[in-house]
């Protein structure tokens, strides 16, 4: 499946990822935890899920077999950066807080 | 390892991953949409626990931890690792459309993947776990829903996760 890079270059970029998007969060002032309880909390936050999205996004990269340049490090860049960004400005527009149904009662 | 013992040990380790996580971010607790609330008071009409109803109702109208052991089980299966943070991915998109923050059924698939990554090194294969899902979801949602709601309802009395409603 990976042809290219070891298996220890591919964990290497995911913990980059982890670690870049939820710094990119915390400086685009995303808090770093949801409120408490933070089992019904509906707070974007850098802890979840911006890694969520930038390793998943990379997974799916990393399966096609694409990986770019410096052994797939520049696209774990990237896409964590992006998905600090995306969790900023449009998540809200992709992914909106459902409403608690009052309204159409 | 033996097929059969493998499927046997990996249904009661992702029934544990997932009942604990599930019960855990608090689906005994309240349900999340309307169809669970009717679910659990049906499971409560019919000489079930409401508590487990709820966690019932609520793993039936939306993708928590039960789902995210079954697709992380697949992903792993199909495309390794890698394929477990895809499901996880898929999940917390699946959650957010089903009105549901998301924390139960990314963090299954996750665990699932890690355990599944651990467990390989004893002899499991990914595709025991899918079985092994599929008989843990089986066990809950598919026998008897009175039984099983009073067992997880006794769990989440455990994991002080029991609902207040009435």
């Amino acid at each position: 499946m990976i042809s290219n890079i070891t298996e220890t270059h591919i964990l290497l970029n995911y913990l980059i990822a982890i670690i870049l998007s939820i710094v990119v969060a915390l400086l685009l002032k995303l808090p770093f935890v949801p409120e408490k309880p933070i089992r019904f909390s509906w707070t974007k936050s850098a802890l979840f899920p911006t890694p969520i999205f930038s390793i998943g996004i990379l997974a799916i990269f990393y399966s096609m077999n694409f990986q770019w340049f410096y052994d797939g490090l520049i696209l774990a860049v990237i896409i964590a950066i992006l998905s600090g960004l995306f969790m900023k400005y449009l998540f809200d527009y992709v992914f909106p807080k459902p409403n608690t149904g009052e309204q159409n009662e | 390892m033996n097929e059969i013992i493998g499927v046997i040990l990996a249904s009661i380790i992702s029934w544990i991953n997932f009942v604990v996580i599930d019960t855990y971010f608090g689906l005994p607790e309240a349900p999340g949409v309307k169809g669970a609330n009717i679910v659990g008071h049906s499971i409560k009409n019919r000489g079930g626990d409401l508590s487990g109803g709820f966690f019932q109702g609520n793993i039936l109208c939306s993708p928590d931890a039960s789902a995210g052991t079954l697709l992380a089980s697949m992903g792993v299966m199909v495309l390794g690792f890698q394929g477990g943070l895809i499901a996880a991915f898929m999940v917390y998109i699946g959650n957010r459309l089903c009105a549901d923050p998301g924390y139960a059924g990314t963090i299954g698939a996750l665990t699932t993947t890690a355990i599944i990554f651990l467990c390989s090194f004893l002899g499991f294969t990914p595709i025991m776990f899918v079985i092994g899902m599929v008989i843990a979801i089986t066990t809950i949602q598919g026998l008897n829903h009175s039984y099983s709601s009073k067992l997880l309802g006794l769990i989440a009395k455990k994991l002080n996760r029991e609902t207040k409603m009435e």
